[in-house]
């Protein structure tokens, strides 16, 4: 009873923060300088005043900033419509809808697996602390965490695309000799080995680090002490106690992270020629493409604020002390 | 205990793999370029000619098409695909010649006001229906209803009329001579659409969404449309029916979109055979020294300049934006910021549209002395601290706009320098793109400019970048200028416009608005195996057109006369100069192997070593 007025009451916060952080970017940049149609001409040798007159009437960018706003927020709040790209000249919601499966199928799996991976190393580690695993690992992480993404994906595709020749370079199908029915998934799937491992050794480290240095602290507390005490098991003291004080922060990280997911990785993805939403954003900002910035960001509020009422719901299953409504 | 030795460690660890990974880059092979097509060039003496059929081209290209209009906006990602499915009523060849494409002949009456074009009769659409005259009117009614990218630079506010005289002669009349406009015609954002297709009565404009060929796009060219998937590809196959008897000699082209340079070229290299992509200009002789891979350079009309404002008082004063031409080394900037690859700006029009160029109107060289002698004239007095300052105490700073590229990141800075050496001090300030062209071309915000630019196809281009209009960047104002140019642009006969241009050109190294910095170097990469390219077939093939390339590979079977071919290509310097003896690629797995087994080696130490220390 109490969980439904709660989550209801989060579900009413989070729509005005979806809201506000849309307005926000909206003004920023319109603020921002740099005009779209200059990106419509190419060399500045093609932008007649015609066509500046022609593009500005078209896109509705002749009207005052409050009035394209008001006009924004109806269209997407009252009739569901973001607008058309200006740079594709194709509604906002299809280019989001052909990329974002693309872009799901890296961030999602790559979460799960650096969360998966990190976890158990974590633990691992600060079982074995001070040990030599527990130093090597430790290393790993320091210099994954420090390597630049796309270094490390270009080291990645040099190692096992070009020598090694076990994946493909780049892209997300094989062009040259297209596959069809079942083929064709698997196909994705091998095309995708790489840039999963990429953004995978990427996020690990986060993790890693986390669950390490808590179980590292709960090791320090009264319980486990009293444990050892009474002679249990240490795998047992891991398994049963520890793990579960040391996976609270983890999931909060990983329930963040897959808020921002939908956004996808957009520097995996230039590297890995890989067709997703982080690109579409990538380039949408450089050629000022208005409505498919807002679009993208207006998915991402949305999926940061869906994905923190779920991580509430989710802590008060993990976490009994928690009380729903009360003060944190 | 831990932590400093971590590190450490981890400081040397990365060290190790940034080494190996740019020695890697780097390829470890000497600056050199193999020879251009060294083992000679099997040559179609005739562009209608297959040696060999059949094939897969696999292009990487460098980015997703805006949409399938080629003639809306500016869409430089869809050009390559658009000349394969669409064509021209006259398209430029490699050399930037105007060269027949849908229009078999044209005539220009001599004041350049009516251009009558006689079209091929054999032409079909993608879908079986023949091109007639009507297509050719809609498209530039069009162009010029919806504001089509080309129609300021087509001047059609001066259309009066286009008229079909019959199925296959199309007859345009302006209302003023227009003699631009055949070059213009061949460029950019022109091709011809299918009218059966767009012109329906429930369509707002060309554009619509509700147009099947948006997505789809119909054409006449030697490829037809197959399947795009935004982001990773573009499929076309041959079309069986092209005008141009026994062509296209391919079966398929496929764009794989790969916007990555560093990917690009390593997809290029693994299953690519034609890389579009730019990869980083110090990365060509690596790849022209990869087995199987040919790399073919030659000068391009795009030109980088520096811009004076001309608004601003201290850059309205000739002597002193003389003065700054003569402290600039245009050499030093060439080789320093562009590892020699390009070509130092010759004349106020580019070189590679040789008809309209004066090699006469040059700008100053390099001179140090004669800097030094006018800015002292000129008042500008050298401060304890080295720089100048102007009169009245205040230090002598220009401020130089630009956008954010690695060679104008290089050449500012090699600019900087060299106006040092004067004692000219420069604040630098580089934005993206769209606020540069914000505020250097509207606001004019700059002392100087920095930016590149295609200056081709017709030098009328001159009167666009110093004349009216808003891509005017230094802000130039000369009435005399503006009537020459007005004189070039109306008349029909080319040498009085040759002349014309000239006395342009004269009048621009006299003023000096601008000072020419460095000419592009273009280059195509692609396999050996391919043949048949624009730059083989010079007045014959449209300039990116594919439809005569075929693959040596397929040439098994039938035996056909082979001749050697010199190659077309006359660079004005050679790109690079220091051809040192090729050095086999033994490169790549070696130094892989060696940074794996350096790694493998580093890590056992450490783990040995921490072991130890903790016994």
């Amino acid at each position: 009873m109490s969980l439904v007025r709660h989550t209801s009451k989060k579900i009413a916060q989070g729509f005005f923060v979806i809201i506000i952080s849309i307005s926000i970017i909206f003004f920023l940049i319109n603020l921002a300088p740099g005009d779209p149609i200059q990106f419509v001409a190419g060399d500045p040798i093609f932008l007649s005043k015609e066509l500046v007159d022609y593009y500005r009437k078209m896109w509705g960018l002749d009207k005052p900033l409050y009035e394209r706003f008001l006009i924004y927020l109806s269209n997407v709040f009252l009739r569901g419509d973001l607008g058309y790209s200006y740079r594709y000249s194709a509604p906002v919601i299809e280019l989001i809808k052909e990329r974002l499966p693309v872009t799901l199928l890296l961030t999602v799996v790559s979460n799960v697996l650096a969360f998966i991976l990190g976890v158990a190393l974590g633990l691992y580690a600060s079982r074995k602390y001070t040990k030599l695993s527990d130093n090597l690992l430790s290393l790993v992480s320091f210099i994954l965490n420090s390597t630049p993404t796309f270094l490390l994906g270009i080291v990645l595709m040099l190692a096992f695309s070009i020598h090694l020749k076990i994946f493909p370079v780049s892209g997300l199908i094989d062009v040259r000799n297209p596959k069809t029915g079942f083929m064709y998934y698997f196909d994705i799937l091998y095309h995708s080995v790489l840039p999963i491992a990429t953004l995978t050794f990427v996020l690990l480290p986060m993790y890693f680090k986390v669950v390490r240095d808590t179980a590292l602290q709960q090791l320090g507390e009264d319980y486990v002490i009293l444990c050892r005490a009474i002679g249990l098991d240490e795998g047992r003291i891991f398994k049963k106690h520890i793990f579960r004080n040391s996976i609270l922060p983890p999931i909060t990280l990983f329930m963040l992270q897959l808020g921002y997911s939908v956004a996808g990785a957009a520097i995996t993805e230039t590297v890995f020629g890989w067709p997703g939403v982080g690109r579409l954003l990538l380039d949408a900002i450089y050629q000022r493409d208005y409505p498919v910035i807002l679009g993208v960001y207006l998915l991402v509020s949305i999926s940061i604020v869906a994905l923190s009422i779920i991580a509430d719901l989710v802590y008060t299953i993990l976490d009994p002390r928690i009380k729903t409504g009360g003060a944190s | 205990m831990t932590l400093t030795k971590h590190v450490k460690l981890a400081c040397l660890f990365l060290l190790i793999l940034i080494f190996s990974v740019t020695a890697e880059i780097a390829g470890l092979t000497a600056l050199s370029l193999k020879n251009d097509l060294t083992n000679g060039s099997i040559s179609q003496t005739d562009g209608g000619f297959c040696p060999a059929k059949g094939g897969t081209l696999v292009v990487i290209h460098f980015g997703d098409p805006k949409s399938f209009n080629p003639d809306a906006v500016a869409d430089d990602p869809l050009y390559p695909v658009a000349s394969q499915i669409f064509n021209k009523l006259v398209t430029l060849d490699a050399n930037y010649n105007v060269i027949p494409d849908l229009a078999e002949s044209w005539e220009v009456s001599p004041n350049a006001s009516v251009y009558v074009f006689h079209l091929r009769k054999n032409v079909k659409w993608h879908d079986g229906v023949p091109l007639t005259c009507k297509d050719v009117k809609y498209t530039f009614l069009a162009m010029k209803n919806f504001t089509g990218v080309a129609a300021g630079l087509l001047n059609l506010n001066l259309l009066k009329s286009v008229e079909c005289q019959d199925d296959y002669t199309v007859v345009f009349k302006f209302s003023q001579p227009n003699a631009p406009f055949l070059s213009f015609v061949a460029w950019y954002g022109t091709f011809i659409l299918p009218e059966h297709i767009y012109n329906k009565t429930e369509y707002t404009n060309w554009m619509d969404p509700k147009i099947p060929a948006l997505s789809k796009p119909v054409g006449t060219g030697p490829f037809k449309f197959v399947e795009y998937v935004k982001g990773s590809h573009i499929i076309l196959e041959a079309n069986k029916d092209y005008f141009k008897e026994g062509l296209p000699c391919l079966d398929r082209i496929v764009f794989k979109i790969v916007p990555d340079a560093v990917a690009a070229e390593q997809t290029f290299i693994a299953e690519g055979d034609v890389l579009l992509t730019t990869p980083p200009l110090t990365d060509l002789p690596k790849l022209n020294a990869t087995p199987g891979v040919v790399v073919r350079t030659y000068p391009t009309p795009s030109r980088w300049f520096l811009a004076f404002n001309m608004l601003r008082d201290l850059t309205r004063n000739k002597d002193f934006r003389f003065a700054i031409a003569y402290a600039l080394n245009r050499t030093d900037i060439l080789y320093r910021a562009f590892s020699g690859f390009g070509f130092v700006a010759k004349g106020m029009y580019v070189p590679s549209i040789s008809w309209a160029y004066n090699p006469n109107a040059q700008p100053p060289e390099f001179n140090l002395e004669k800097a030094n002698q006018i800015l002292n004239s000129l008042g500008f007095k050298v401060g304890s601290d080295g720089f100048r300052t102007y009169p009245n105490g205040t230090r002598l700073t220009l401020k130089l706009v630009s956008f954010q590229t690695a060679e104008i990141n290089a050449m500012s800075q090699v600019i900087k320098e060299q106006l040092r050496k004067v004692g000219i001090d420069v604040s630098i300030e580089l934005l993206d793109l769209g606020t540069f062209q914000q505020k250097a071309y509207r606001e004019k915000n700059f002392d100087i400019a920095i930016t590149d630019g295609f200056w081709g196809p017709d030098p009328h281009n001159l009167y666009l970048r110093f004349g009216g209009g808003g891509h005017n960047l230094p802000g130039y104002n000369n009435t005399q200028f503006n009537d020459l140019a007005m004189k070039a642009a109306t008349t029909g006969d080319t040498s009085r416009r040759k002349d014309l241009y000239w006395s342009l050109q004269e009048i621009l190294a006299q003023e000096l608005p601008i000072v020419p910095l460095i000419d592009v170097l273009g280059f195509d990469v692609y396999k050996a195996e391919w043949i048949g390219f624009d730059r083989d077939l010079p007045g014959k093939v449209g300039l990116g057109v594919y439809e005569a390339v075929w693959s040596k590979a397929k040439l098994t079977t039938t035996p056909v006369s082979i001749t050697t071919t010199q190659t077309s290509i006359s660079p004005t310097s050679s790109p690079i100069t220091s051809t040192t003896q090729p050095t086999p690629t033994e490169g790549i797995t070696t130094t892989a192997t060696l940074a794996v087994l350096v790694i493998v080696i580093v890590i056992i130490a450490a783990a040995v070593f921490m072991y130890i220390r903790k016994k």
